[in-house]
């Protein structure tokens, strides 16, 4: 019977299609403004979001800190949404709530970022609000008493948490012992204890301020003029005389950072690991366009050479992630994941191998397809109202200009094999600060039998 | 407030449901596959498979080298994955329009020409990768089997969600060659499948391609069951208890809910939200801000196919409290809510947040992708995208405090408790 249908022939394959390389792309131009109160103003219309993402800036250092108060910062971040001079914590949460407005407060090494998520037609509500927590807080002392409470909680579950301890440990053998970045940006339970709302109140008059602050607008903006309604709202914020932020400068490193800490935790049925050197901002030169190009090529998919070997031949992990992570000023070369607790030392080995051999440098096909994935995915990783607030307020914190995402990503289209090794072997010399989060007794010996630095084993 | 996303559907000849909405905000094409297979149709023996087997689908195929789905569509500017879950196991990549082609391709290679590249090797070596990832996800992690013991402790023994898609250790062990060739044969199909894309695409031109790539696939002789009837509320409370290494106290309450497309499952999840889901709910005020007994108080909601949903409350307990304590409150506002119902404000809020989550989930090309093939596989409704708020905004207050009474009674609760053990242990 001729009743073959297309279904049950069995054709030759159709070749694999070619792709057609998309166009030029930029990240979204936003429109500025001014306040008189020194507060700038970033507009940007994405047609079609209407859910608008606000994002308001606060440049300020965890460096202001005084030492037997740090987490005070964090600890103030956190209390902004907890009731104001106007509204008792309930009656603001309430208000946030019914106008659907997702609000939270966040801090990061250069600043504080207040940010919330609206529709559209709620935005005049949102802004009011945000205004109303950032210029006048009450910090109400029974909240300041509960949050204090909630991060010693946190602490605990950050003790738990393997990535967390990893990091933790990481930062303390990375960076010299005097350095702020050595300890937990939201504070130890030492210093969190002894803090008070008198600090708080006295960090946020210090250091909140609209002077410096920017406030980013993203969104469907159809209809809307984002810059006069952020002059209506804002205006009434008082400008203060806030100090200015520490001067941006490396964290200096410790002098005995390139060894191996194994931080123990007997029966742990995988290992944590972290493994890093020093890298560079995103002001480095000749630009900083290599270095999300490095990570993505050594560490950024199953594909990367990492994973290549670790997970896809070994079966070791489920993934390990290699990044160039920038800060302030300076900045680090991480490498981190988890491995099941029998190959510890073994994938250690192999990770060390991959990530020194990676001097030698780089295949042309390797640059050409790691450049491509992070320029082509840019129209799709920044279309969402969120995404572009996001990365405008990063960039303004970090007090680069809204151009430089997409002159980056110009600057990658061109890099050479070349530029990419010269940018690794700038940072990179085969000298590493290893942590490893696990069951030391199963791996310490031939771990130092790797030779690759002093070990030593302290607790969880 | 209807939501008004174009949308045109389609069905190939052999089975395979097209949907498709033009979005030319980006030049990039979200590519979303929906397959009708997840862990609710594992069998015993077998926990764990459809995501292991998930992980096979991107080990070669026909014409497609192990590892080469990742690569040449990372190369070309896609971002892609797959992620298994109780109801159903999605692939997806958001590309640029000039490898919308590729993408397809690919696609259609792996889901109409697996087996032709499936091994031991490469199953054995995705069985270590899925292992370490139950490693890190769960096993590692405190709490990490919370949810776990949660489904064990609110599904009965042999109800498809009684277990978690990631399986158990030994039934990982024990999968062979042979079962991913009946995995395949039984439930990847064109006819088991809904493809959605969403993004620079005209609904022809997508038609068109998808023709091209997906017309030879052939259809499976598939022999589906009904979805199981609804299952009532427990009828006692039951309870499991883990004496663990957790930096604190944490109860988990859950509860039984109605499918995901009864209108009762949307009032459960409002009232959810009421009681402990918002920042201003009453177990938040009372809990965390009020006495200060919890640290934190979560409330959500998963909804479900297969004659069941899921709602469950979790919460911290504040360190030197008495955990049983926490519970009783817990039951208390529980008993409250059902008899006051919500206040207007605590239903302005609840709503609110729904409506600004749902359009958070749809802005951007992928997850609206997602959510047309979620409705288009269950519920051959795509078009119910557009129509939740209007579905939402139907709730009345009477219909959350119904749903409360019948689904959120204290004495239909499963509590999973995992302490540290350091004071209570009776």
């Amino acid at each position: 019977m001729s009743t073959l249908t297309a279904a049950t022939k069995n054709p030759a394959p159709s070749p694999r299609p070619d792709v057609t390389p998309p166009g030029r792309w930029e990240f979204p131009e936003p429109t500025t403004s001014r306040l008189d109160n020194g507060l700038a103003v970033a507009a940007y219309d994405i047609p079609g979001q209407y859910v608008l993402s606000v994002r308001v800036v606060v440049p300020l250092s965890t460096r202001d800190e005084p030492r037997e108060h740090e987490g005070v910062a964090s600890l103030m971040s956190r209390l902004l949404d907890e009731g104001t001079r106007t509204h008792t914590t309930d009656e603001f949460t309430e208000l946030l709530e019914r106008k659907g407005i997702d609000f939270g407060a966040g801090l990061s090494e250069s600043g504080l970022t207040v940010h919330g998520e609206v529709s559209k037609r709620n935005l005049t509500d949102a802004l009011e609000l945000i205004r109303e927590a950032l210029a006048e807080p009450s910090f109400p002392e029974k909240e300041v008493t509960r949050l204090i409470r909630t991060r010693l909680a946190e602490i605990e579950q950050e003790r738990a948490s393997a990535p967390h301890r990893a990091m933790r440990e990481f930062a303390a053998t990375w960076f010299d012992s005097a350095e702020r970045a050595s300890r937990p940006a939201a504070g130890t339970p030492e210093t969190v204890r002894g803090l008070t709302r008198h600090e708080v109140v006295a960090f946020h008059q210090a250091h909140v301020a609209p002077n410096a602050a920017t406030v980013v607008i993203a969104g469907d903006l159809d209809g809307l003029d984002a810059h006069a309604l952020a002059a209506d709202v804002f205006g009434a914020w008082s400008p203060a005389p806030v100090a200015q932020p520490q001067l941006p400068t490396p964290s200096r490193p410790g002098d005995d950072r390139l060894r191996i800490v194994l931080v123990d935790r007997p029966g742990s049925v995988q290992s944590e690991i972290v493994v890093g050197c020093a890298g560079p901002d995103r002001r480095v030169a000749p630009a900083w366009a290599a270095y999300p190009v490095l990570s993505f090529l050594i560490g950024g998919s199953p594909n990367a050479r990492v994973d290549a070997v670790l997970r896809e031949d070994k079966g070791f992990t489920y993934g390990m992630r290699s990044s160039f992570r920038p800060r302030r000023a300076g900045g680090l070369f991480l490498t981190t994941g988890s491995v099941r607790t029998e190959v510890t030392a073994q994938a250690l080995g192999l990770l060390l191998g991959i990530l020194d051999d990676a001097r030698d440098g780089f295949s042309a096909q390797e640059t050409t397809d790691s450049v491509d994935f992070i320029r082509n995915t840019a129209p799709a990783r920044f279309a969402t109202a969120d995404a572009v607030a996001d990365e405008a307020a990063g960039l303004s914190l970090d007090g680069l200009p809204p151009t430089f995402t997409t002159a980056n990503l110009d600057a990658m289209g061109e890099l050479t094999p070349e530029a990419l090794r010269a940018a690794y072997d700038r940072f990179v010399d085969g000298q590493w600060c290893v942590v490893i989060v696990g069951d030391a007794s199963a791996y310490a010996d031939s771990i130092r039998a790797l030779g690759r630095g002093e070990v030593s084993v302290v607790p969880n | 407030m209807p939501l008004d996303y174009p949308l045109v559907e389609h069905t190939l000849a052999n089975g395979l449901r097209v949907v498709i909405s033009p979005d030319h905000s980006v030049p990039t094409v979200t590519v979303n596959l929906w397959v009708n297979v997840g862990s609710r149709h594992e069998v015993a023996g077998r926990t764990g498979f459809a995501h292991l087997f998930e992980h096979l689908m991107f080990q070669g195929s026909r014409n497609v080298a192990s590892g080469e789905h990742f690569s040449l569509l990372m190369a070309a500017g896609g971002r892609l994955n797959a992620t298994t879950w109780f109801d159903r196991t999605n692939y997806f990549e958001t590309v640029p329009t000039g490898a919308l082609d590729l993408a397809l391709w690919l696609e259609a290679d792996r889901h109409g020409h697996l087996l032709d590249a499936v091994n031991q090797a490469n199953l054995d070596n995705q069985r270590d990768v899925v292992k370490e990832e139950k490693r890190q996800r769960y096993d590692n992690v405190p709490y990490g089997n919370a949810l776990r013991d949660l489904y064990a402790t609110v599904f009965p023994d042999d109800h498809p969600y009684h277990h978690p898609t990631i399986g158990s250790m030994a039934d990982l062990d024990a999968a062979t060659v042979d079962d991913v060739h009946d995995f395949f044969r039984a439930h990847y199909g064109p006819d088991n499948t809904v493809l959605t894309l969403v993004g620079d695409i005209e609904p022809e031109d997508g038609i068109a391609r998808i023709e091209r790539y997906f017309a030879d696939l052939p259809a499976i002789a598939r022999s589906p069951r009904p979805n199981l009837p609804q299952l009532d509320p427990l009828s006692e409370p039951a309870r499991h208890t883990v004496i663990s290494e957790v930096p604190n106290d944490r109860l988990y309450l859950g509860f039984r809910l109605p499918t995901e497309r009864d209108p009762r499952y949307l009032a459960a999840a409002l009232a959810m939200e009421a009681l402990a889901g918002l920042s201003m709910s009453r177990m938040v005020r009372r809990l965390v801000r009020g006495d200060q007994s919890a640290t934190s108080v979560q409330g959500h909601t998963m909804g479900f196919v297969d004659g069941v949903s899921l709602g469950l409350l979790a919460v911290d307990v504040t360190e030197g409290v008495d955990p049983n304590a926490v519970e009783e409150v817990l039951l208390e506002e529980l008993h409250r809510f059902a008899d006051e119902g919500p206040s207007e404000v605590e239903l302005e809020a609840a709503l609110a947040g729904a409506e600004r989550g749902w359009l958070s989930d749809l802005a951007a090309q992928d997850q609206r992708a997602d959510a047309f093939s979620h409705q288009a596989l269950l519920h051959h409704d795509p078009d119910y995208v557009n129509r939740f708020l209007d579905e939402l905004a139907a709730i009345t207050p009477e219909g959350v405090t119904t749903a409360a009474k019948e689904w959120l009674d204290p004495h239909s609760r499963a509590v999973v408790a995992y302490l540290t053990g350091q004071d209570e242990v009776a």
